[in-house]
């Protein structure tokens, strides 16, 4: 008897399987991200993987688009007063969130708020300091007051966590995601998959192309890759950089990529000897090469560059060169800071990064022919934010991309730079200057020359060397139309369609 | 028997009190800080310290097992604190996953494994006794993830004829459902093949020079009969409860399968629980893993002694 | 069993098993005692020009992503892998055996109090316990050893006093109680020298698995660390590379069956010399 139900279950199960799959609809975009996501909610975000889904489901006041512009997206426009103080932002109207109600002023204020909050600990809440206060002018208008100029601020709202939320789901957005962006939420499996579906009143009409989009959790590259190629993906994000030579070689599948401002860094904190002395600083920057450790880590998919300005970027200084190894000069430089004979050191960088991990040892074998000896050693992310970043004195570390000069390089190496305690405490006057001055540039020219200037210092102090910028790189089927890599490695796919 | 079964039911239950114990008090002592963890590379100490008391971990060590353990006999395996949601619809989620690999590899180690065993028992020192010893050993040596390589390699690679990884939900359709399942459960089946067979094999060897079958054979029975009707069926015996044991085993080995096949169930969910550090994730998962664990080995003391009445009763009377 | 010793039997009448296994092990303990002297290249010396390179001539077994010579790598890698084996065991040992002893001999609360504590870590899967002491601290070779050796110590508590508790049963011990030796003699003159055979048997075991489990270990990230070349790391390292560069992980594979297929003929091969009457139990 058992018997005979079972194999009943089994048969309908079948059945409706089948049922499924005839009806599943030719516009399922199936995609897949490296590492799992860890929150739905923007504003505690800090994954590539979670703004991947950010920006289907949600949108900022402003956007960056391709080109690196700051573009209006739920702001019609905005505009400043003449002392960059006062920021007043106009909504566009009758822009519907997910669960019907249309967008308010009301909306951005208790998004800003929340990332305020200090017991919220989102990532952004940094740059929100510099406001002073801020209200609604009317149903679709917003105001804020600054403490002091910033010619930046719009472009804050184009940043990852400043997702306008609905002011009444804010408490439960990290397990009902409401937003007003072109893809609605549907579920997520934590370690598996987030699905989405298109959302039919989307503010920009006829978009987008697709009904829905998987986003499966693949943290295996060679399992991205395999289902990349046997066509069980469309679309793998953020392509492991040691398979791309691979995916090249399958004709289904194509790649595009572009160059973005992502770096690793080789960091060297001066309040740890010996790093604390410039010339040995300087030492390690010499005996690096910095060709060999683009083509290591990255197996050549990125650009050497000297600080995160990339050198695809109209203000990188093109008169300094790039690193190739002297480390005979590096031999002097640690002899005259006392070191002749050398010294051993252990380099940290955090478990499971694998470019990081490939960089660092990479490191130690350059190293060795200027006596320095380097014990590598992985520690899991939480132990590496706790303990090692910004405490010991030689480690890895990496940023993703922002989106001007100044929170390229501001946050880094100025010494009231939110990033510059926590990573390397370097402080020189001169930068100081540069990076001030820059901020309120009154030209172009007068940026640029101030920028170059930045980097020169960067390059002679060295608090830590910038190896590399590194590419986004993503592969996808033939079949997928209208796709463009971001380099602030979003994923557009408002345009996106699937031909046959 | 009833006595034994409430002893053991019984004695599980302060196995699991002292281990919940033990899983508590190691995963405190774990390095790293789950409020560093979610209040990012960003995060000033005011942060940090607000984030520490909203999830109640400035609290004493006891506070937090009580009510720790207080909710688990609710039912509520508390909330996971990088994902921001309830962890038991997660963990079974990710149990079932589990369940249908381990349950798919167990019948078909079950079927093969006694099939190759009775062969090699029936067939003794010749070929393909020989040879079903030799591939015993081969599944034994390799450990599993090499297998899962090899496998990935052939069969994913190579005859592009399998899903190298991932996990298809059965709403994807049987096919593709089934076919994420294959290389995970040939994985498993190598791995757990070889001791079946040989434990099966020595115990029909035994069961095979007993007089009761030489007496079956004398009494001219046929040979398939003798073996199939008589033979086996007391050979199998020792057989079931070493798979029970390797159901118990099957539970702990998925961490490594699932890493490798990236399916999500439970082992790999405890691994990023672990990179995570959330503590209550980490928690919820070793002690489901362990409990299943101690079921599976249960089930096998049981049948032992159901098998053996000579230890059930020297174990009860302990 | 008692009267089992290696002694009794001399090696002409050695079963094959042993003879195999002690000529698959030969060359690998070579190896490790040997362990970088007789690679042919440093085992982490990086050749930038000669990266993913397939086998050949100059590189036996190919060149992983760095350029390293993965033979040299494997070859080196027989020692952290023989010393996990080996230590990770020699630990149970230490620990399960004194209190395996104690509980056959004592009897009574201790032995109680004893044998629940090995059930509680009994009811953890082994891989799991491993990952919960590794996961405390950051992980090191030294210590997914001691992890591997607290893991497998229950185990060999049970075996100790299974074998002490039969022992207990024999004449020559009655005898030796009846004439009243301290327990001290009693376990150290006459129930430790016996225990040995069919312990050397179980041991063999624990080395197999422990080599197997370091290994996992060292898999999923938790064991040993870069630029490390053990085996089961060099495996997970290879993972990205197996479809471009199958003999990164091949070769180490290669090398941890032929250890674990040894070290268990070899097993096979004791088992049937020093303890003749349990051949075939498991």
């Amino acid at each position: 008897m058992i018997r005979r139900t079972m194999a009943r279950a089994a048969l309908s199960a079948l059945l409706l399987a089948g049922a499924t799959f005839a009806a599943q609809a030719a516009g399922t975009f199936r995609m897949s991200v490296e590492s799992n996501l860890n929150t739905l909610d923007p504003a505690k975000m800090k994954g590539g993987q979670e703004y991947v889904v950010a920006y289907m489901v949600y949108n900022g006041l402003t956007i960056i688009d391709h080109d690196m512009v700051t573009k209006p997206d739920l702001a019609e426009r905005w505009e400043h007063s003449g002392d960059l103080k006062t920021w007043t932002f106009f909504l566009k109207k009758g822009v519907k969130f997910h669960n019907g109600r249309e967008l308010e002023a009301e909306d951005v204020l208790a998004t800003v708020k929340r990332i305020q909050d200090k017991a919220i600990g989102s990532t952004a809440r940094a740059n929100f300091e510099i406001v002073e206060g801020m209200k609604a002018l009317d149903k679709y208008t917003v105001q804020f007051q600054l403490k002091s100029p910033y010619s930046g601020f719009a472009d804050l709202f184009g940043e990852r966590q400043l997702r306008i939320l609905p002011r009444e789901a804010i408490d439960t957005i990290a397990s009902k995601p409401i937003g007003t962006g072109p893809f609605k939420f549907v579920s997520f499996a934590p370690g598996d998959r987030v699905v989405l579906t298109r959302n039919p009143d989307y503010f920009e009409k006829g978009l987008p192309k697709l009904d829905d989009v998987v986003i499966r959790i693949l943290p295996e590259p060679a399992a991205q890759v395999a289902a990349l190629t046997t066509g069980e993906l469309d679309f793998v994000w953020n392509l492991p950089l040691e398979s791309i030579d691979k995916v090249k070689a399958t004709a289904s599948v194509k790649i595009d990529s572009v160059p973005t401002s992502s770096w690793d860094g080789i960091i060297m904190n001066a309040k740890v000897k010996p790093f604390d002395d410039k010339r040995v600083r300087q030492a390690i920057a010499a005996a690096l090469d910095k060709a060999i450790l683009t083509q290591i880590a990255l197996f050549g998919h990125g650009t050497p560059s000297h600080s995160p300005i990339p050198p695809s970027h109209p203000y990188f200084n093109k008169d300094l060169p790039i690193g190739k190894a002297d480390p005979a000069k590096a031999k002097k430089l640690l002899a005259e800071a006392g070191l002749a004979n050398g010294f051993e050191v252990t380099l940290y960088t955090p478990t499971g990064r694998a470019a990081r991990e490939r960089l660092a040892l990479t490191v130690r074998e350059l190293l060795k022919p200027a006596g320095v000896t380097v014990n590598v050693q992985r520690v899991p992310f939480d132990v590496f934010l706790k303990d090692i970043e910004g405490k010991a004195g030689f480690y890895i570390d990496g940023f993703f991309s922002r989106s001007t000069a100044d929170t390229s390089l501001y946050p880094w190496y100025h010494s009231r730079g939110s990033w510059n305690t926590t990573l390397w405490s370097y402080a020189n006057p001169k930068m100081d200057e540069a990076l001030d001055r820059a901020r309120q540039a009154a030209t172009d020219a007068e940026a640029k020359s101030l920028y170059m200037e930045a980097q020169k210092l960067a390059v002679e102090d060295s608090p830590g060397v910038v190896p590399y910028v590194i590419n986004h790189v993503n592969g996808m089927s033939a079949k997928v139309t209208g796709f463009r890599s971001h380099p602030m490695m979003f994923v557009d796919l408002r345009n996106v369609s699937l031909g046959q | 028997m009833f006595l034994f079964t409430l002893t053991r039911l019984v004695y599980l239950g302060v196995v699991l009190v002292v281990m919940s114990i033990l899983v508590f008090l190691i995963t405190q002592a774990m390095p790293g800080d789950v409020a560093h963890l979610i209040a990012g590379q960003f995060a000033s100490k005011e942060v940090v310290e607000a984030i520490s008391i909203k999830l109640g971990l400035d609290q004493p060590l006891i506070v937090q097992y009580g009510r720790w353990a207080a909710g688990i006999l609710h039912g509520d395996l508390g909330r996971s604190l990088t994902l921001e949601q309830a962890i038991a619809p997660i963990v079974i989620e990710a149990l079932i996953r589990s369940l249908v690999l381990a349950v798919s590899a167990l019948f078909i180690v079950a079927v093969l494994g006694i099939g190759l065993g009775v062969l090699a028992a029936v067939r003794r020192g010749k070929l393909s006794d020989q040879m079903v010893s030799g591939i015993s050993y081969i599944g034994i040596a390799v450990p599993d993830f090499f297998w899962a390589i090899l496998l990935i390699l052939v069969f994913g690679s190579y005859l592009q004829l399998l899903p190298t990884g991932g996990y298809a939900p059965i709403s994807d359709g049987f096919l593709a459902w089934a076919k994420h399942l294959i290389l995970p459960v040939i994985t498993l089946v190598l791995m757990m093949l070889a001791r079946v067979a040989r434990l099966t094999r020595s115990s029909m060897i035994d069961v095979l020079q007993t007089n009761y079958v030489k007496y079956a054979r004398a009494k001219g029975m046929p040979e398939r009969v003798v073996i199939f009707r008589h033979a086996l069926k007391n050979a199998l015996l020792p057989t079931i409860t070493v798979l029970a044991i390797n159901f118990g085993w099957i539970l702990g080995g998925v961490v490594v399968i699932e890493t490798v096949f990236s399916y999500p169930g439970l082992g790999r969910l405890l691994l990023f629980a672990i990179q995570r550090h959330d503590l209550p994730l980490i928690q919820a998962t070793i002690l489901l893993v362990s409990t299943a664990y101690c079921l599976a080995n249960l089930v096998a003391d049981l049948l032992y002694a159901f098998v053996n009445p000579k230890i059930r009763h020297s174990m009860s009377n302990n | 069993m008692a009267a089992a010793s290696p002694s009794a039997s001399s090696p002409a009448r050695w079963p094959l098993s042993l003879w195999i296994g002690m000529a698959m092990l030969a060359p690998l303990i070579l190896v490790a005692v040997g362990g970088p002297a007789v690679a042919p290249y440093v085992y982490d010396e990086m050749n930038f020009l000669a990266r993913l390179q397939p086998p050949g001539p100059d590189f036996w077994c190919g060149t992983d992503e760095f350029g390293r010579d993965v033979f040299s790598r494997t070859l080196v890698g027989t020692r952290e892998s023989l010393i996990m084996g080996f230590s990770a065991t020699l630990i149970s040992l230490v620990i399960g055996m004194p209190l395996g002893l104690i509980a056959g001999y004592k009897r009574g609360r201790i032995e109680e109090l004893i044998m629940r504590a090995s059930d509680v870590l009994l009811s953890f899967p082994p891989i799991l316990l491993g990952i919960l002491v590794l996961a405390v601290t950051p992980p090191a070779l030294w210590k997914a050893i001691v992890a591997i050796g607290i893991v497998y110590a229950p185990q060999v508590v049970r075996v100790t006093r299974a074998i002490t508790l039969e022992l207990m049963q024999e004449e020559f011990i009655e005898a030796a109680r009846l004439r009243g030796e301290s327990a001290r003699y009693v376990l150290f003159s006459e129930i430790l020298p016996n225990i040995w055979p069919p312990l050397a048997v179980e041991t063999s075991l624990r080395i197999v698995f422990a080599i197997l489990l370091g290994a996992a270990l060292s898999f999923i990230g938790m064991g040993a660390q870069p630029p490390s070349s053990d085996w089961g790391l060099m495996i997970a390292e290879a993972r990205p590379f197996v479809e471009q560069a199958p003999w990164i992980a091949l070769c180490p594979g290669f090398a941890l069956a032929v250890t674990v297929i040894g070290i268990n003929l070899l097993g096979d091969g004791l088992r049937a010399v020093l303890d003749p009457r349990n051949t075939g139990r498991h």
